[in-house]
């Protein structure tokens, strides 16, 4: 089962530089963060869309399916509810619901969605190591950029052995989907149990490892260069700026809030 | 300090160049771990010249892992305890150096390759040590397509390491050390979880090294790298019980046998036989064989090699796994599927397919049949689907095609706890299916979830627990036992249930020869009890010793399905599913029988004396 979002193609998204990746996914957060009226954010969601097709990252988007449903309901729901400010469509005395909340709501809804799907663009364009590099690159110790490595690596292998513990359990009699809450939870702590002993033989093992490969030495690190700095870099980086310049600009004019009427 | 260490490794790599230093010299050293009474290590002393390559073998708990893990300072620094004597590397004696800092000097493979690789693509898990140790960009990228040139992985390097198979995790684990260049690259046990096909892989790319001069210490628990050496060393209990060349200590079958080690199937039938020598593998003692005796074989005996009492159940390599499930032309049906039609097998496949999402099948259309009380092994490489297979046989899988009966019953039908009872599956890891405080918690788990009463419970722990032979351990913690106990105990937790079938997959991987015999007795006694045995392995002599009928598999499809005999005369089988018989069989089938054993080897050569061999002593 295939956990990572990484995937392997050779699209112009994925050749950027780790860096340029890291920073324009920044850039476009802002971008995002600054707008409240969902007709402002749609245009950068569609740019990220469009981005999203030309990486051949779509599949990653569609085996997030489930949680944008979640964020665009909930999200656009609870605003509608609570925003609280404008006229009241309903007469329910604890549920005011404003035309200014729906139109917030959806604001949020469009909002959340192109920072999950900004995120899933990066994610499945980048390596890990890649990202890594790129935060080291940021000044970011070293050892904290290789820490988040290996957690990420890490991941994925301790789901598998989950995934064979519970078989392991099945064996011997134990459905784990059964029973009520209180049992179900039971039932997961008997599977964690062997996942974590395994992790804690792991870990042990890796940090032999590690040094063994010279983790440690004492001696001054030297960086592989991962990806050259090429004309393409320049001008992805110079359009995510001009964006984001746009967006400050819009919102420092004004644009792009939800005015409440009264 | 930081000075007297860059001087450190100036002068070792000043000294590689003269050969006259060892580069490994142990004197008097001695370890006890902390919190344990007894040493594991007491007064070993050895050298390794340079360009030398030394087998350390013996027993689980033999102190091999601890004496090499002396080299590097793994011990003391992340294994603590009573370190005493002198651990010497080309003349300079190890104090106080950091792990770290002698990864350009001591290389360190171990057995979980999974531990050893944290990268995402292999070219990074390369790089990565050449980073720690400051290397140059240029000269990064010389290194690191040397590496994989060496290994033979030229062309990988942006692959997902978790996509590679077992001996190629196990060289790209080896390539990451060759490219930081160690003087001394020690091997512990790095065959052990792997399939003959990354067996023969490791053991082709140590002669590479060992023939490109490097110093090498490898840590087996078996003997096949060892005939190879220069100097093969045997531990028991931290002593050295005996060190000299291969050909000195091979040939001392009683001695390894007392200290846990299977002898080779060469040395134990050159004994029987009265023939000196210690050839390196099959093809030199063919040739001595043949030298020493004169070989009278009739026509009618070389050609009449193959047990044609049965007629086993071949099928043809071409067929596709697609969408329509093709009942095709099968061959001879199989002894087993000839049996009364009243009563329905145990367990049934009936055209079983399983393809994982978004991949190749793993299994393609098999078909067969286990009855009641066999003992069958489940042969094939890595990735060739038997345990894809296997857990069809004990429902964990539903197939994506095809059925799956227990006794003309389909098995999705049959509810989880009489499931339980019946068909039973212990995994490769025991680590993976232990969890309680106690060895009798662990046991009594199952029984519990059936929901069976404490009195019962009671009966069945002491049961399962007796027949492991753990009945004095049942206070213990799992955690704490040997890798063997645990095993057997994991065994144990399963038989508590009473199954018809058990299903055991890789039961002998990590274990040394005594517990693996152990453990195989343990399988052979209650296969006598009537109880039904699968085993997975990749242990040539476990299949040919303990199982009847072997099914072997290559690339999801069933290749052959009937005696094990008959499987090993089929060579350019074996060959196409990287299946390798014993050594033994490998031997007689050169002089045209197929011998199971040493036994019936040496039994034949007896009958046949008087008309097939005069031995070349009598004739001079």
């Amino acid at each position: 089962m295939p956990l990572f979002l990484y995937l392997d193609r050779q699209s112009f998204v994925h050749r950027r530089h780790p860096l340029v990746k890291v920073l324009a996914l920044l850039l476009f957060f802002i971008a995002a963060f600054v707008m409240e009226h969902p007709l402002f954010i749609l245009p950068l969601s569609a740019g990220i869309g469009v981005l999203v097709l030309l990486s051949g990252s779509a599949p990653t988007l569609y085996r997030l399916r489930i949680l944008f449903l979640f964020i665009g309901i909930f999200t656009t729901l609870i605003w509608s509810f609570f925003y609280g400010r404008g006229a009241r469509l309903t007469a329910l005395p604890f549920l005011p619901v404003t035309q200014e909340g729906i139109l917030f709501g959806l604001g949020m809804a469009t909002k959340l969605s192109t920072f999950l799907a900004t995120s899933a663009l990066f994610l499945s364009t980048t390596r890990i190591e890649e990202f890594a590099y790129a935060f080291t690159l940021l000044g970011l110790p070293y050892r904290i950029s290789f820490t988040l490595t290996l957690a990420f690596r890490l991941v994925p292998l301790f789901v598998e052995a989950a995934f064979t513990v519970i078989q392991a359990q099945r064996c011997r009699g134990l459905d784990i989907h059964r029973g009520h809450l209180l049992q179900r939870l039971r039932h997961y702590v008997l599977v964690l149990i062997p996942v974590f002993m395994g992790a804690l033989r792991r870990a042990d093992q890796m940090a032999i490892a590690l040094e063994v490969r010279g983790f440690n030495s004492g001696r001054p690190r030297t960086s592989y260069q991962r990806a050259p700095w090429q004309m393409g870099d320049a001008l992805a980086l110079l359009a995510a700026l001009g964006v984001t310049a746009i967006y400050l600009g819009l919102w420092r004019a004004g644009y792009g809030r939800i005015n409440v009427a009264g | 300090m930081e000075k007297e260490r860059e001087v450190f490794h100036s002068v070792l790599s000043t000294q590689s160049s003269a050969l006259s230093a060892d580069a490994i010299h142990l004197d008097q050293v001695s370890f006890t771990y902390a919190d344990t009474a007894t040493p594991a290590l007491r007064g070993v002393s050895l050298q390794v010249r340079q360009e030398e390559m030394i087998v350390i073998i013996g027993a689980s708990g033999a102190g091999k892992s601890t004496l090499v893990k002396c080299l590097n300072r793994v011990i003391p620094a992340f294994q603590t305890g009573q370190l005493s004597g002198e651990v010497r590397l080309f003349g300079r004696r190890l104090v106080h150096e950091k792990v770290g800092e002698l990864a350009g000097t001591v290389g360190m493979v171990f057995q979980d390759f999974e531990a050893q690789l944290f990268a995402t693509t292999v070219r990074d898990e390369i790089i990565f040590g050449m980073e720690q140790l400051g290397v140059e960009q240029a000269e990064m990228q010389r290194r690191l397509d040397e590496a994989l040139a060496q290994v033979g992985l030229a062309g990988f390097e942006a692959r997902d390491p978790t996509t590679l198979s077992g001996g190629q995790k196990q060289r790209l684990a080896i390539a990451a050390l060759l490219a930081l260049r160690p003087q001394v690259l020690v091997l512990d046990e790095p065959t052990t979880d792997l399939d003959p096909q990354g067996r023969q892989e490791i053991f082709a790319l140590l002669g590479q090294m060992r023939a490109a001069g490097h110093t090498l210490v490898l840590v087996e628990h078996e003997l096949a790298a060892a005939a190879a050496a220069d100097q093969v060393v045997l531990l028991s209990g931290g002593e050295v019980i005996a060190a000299g060349p291969p050909d000195h200590i091979l040939p001392q079958i009683e001695t390894l046998e007392r200290y846990g080690v299977r002898p080779r199937d060469v040395d134990r039938l050159f004994r029987a036989l009265g023939v000196n020598g210690c050839p390196h593998d099959v093809e030199g003692a063919v040739e001595v064989l043949r030298t020493s005796f004169t070989w009278n074989l009739s026509k009618d005996e070389r050609t009449s090699q193959q047990d044609t009492r049965q007629q086993p159940f071949v099928l043809s390599p071409l067929r596709l796994c697609s969408g329509q499930a093709s009942t095709s032309s099968r061959q001879a049906p199989s002894k087993h599927e000839t049996q009364p039609a009243s009563l329905p097998p145990l367990l049934h496949l009936q055209s079983v397919s399983h393809i994982y999402p978004g991949d190749s099948p793993a299994v393609c259309d098999v078909t067969l049949s286990i009855a009641e009380g066999e003992f069958v092994a489940l042969l094939g490489q890595n990735g060739s689907g038997k345990t894809t297979l296997a857990k069809h046989l004990s429902g964990l899988l539903a197939p994506t095609q095809g059925q799956v009966f227990l006794r003309g019953q389909e098995l999705r039908q049959v509810p989880l706890h009489k499931l339980a009872q019946e068909v039973s599956y212990v995994f490769q890891n025991p680590d993976h299916q232990l969890f309680a405080d106690t060895v009798e918690e662990e046991v009594a788990f199952g029984p519990r979830n059936i929901g069976l009463g404490t009195a019962e419970v009671e009966v069945r722990v002491h049961e399962a627990l007796t027949a492991v032979g753990l009945g004095p351990l049942r206070k213990s913690d799992p955690f704490l036992l040997g890798r063997g106990e645990r095993q057997r105990l994991a065994v144990a937790a399963l038989l508590a249930l009473r199954p018809r079938v058990l299903i055991l997959d890789e039961p002998t991987t990590g274990l040394d020869y005594t517990e693996q015999q152990r453990m195989m007795d343990l399988l052979r006694r209650l296969h006598r009890e009537g109880r039904t045995i699968i085993i997975i392995t990749h242990v040539p002599w476990v299949a040919v010793e303990y199982a009847e009928r072997a099914l072997l598999m290559a690339q999801g499809q069933l290749l052959w399905d009937g005696p094990l005999r008959g499987l090993c005369g089929q060579a350019d089988l074996c060959a196409r599913a990287s299946f390798r018989p014993p050594d033994i069989t490998l031997l007689g089938l050169r002089f045209g029988r197929t011998p199971l054993s040493v036994d019936e080897f040496v039994a034949w050569t007896r009958g046949n004396a008087e008309r097939s061999f005069i031995p070349s002593e009598a004739k001079s």
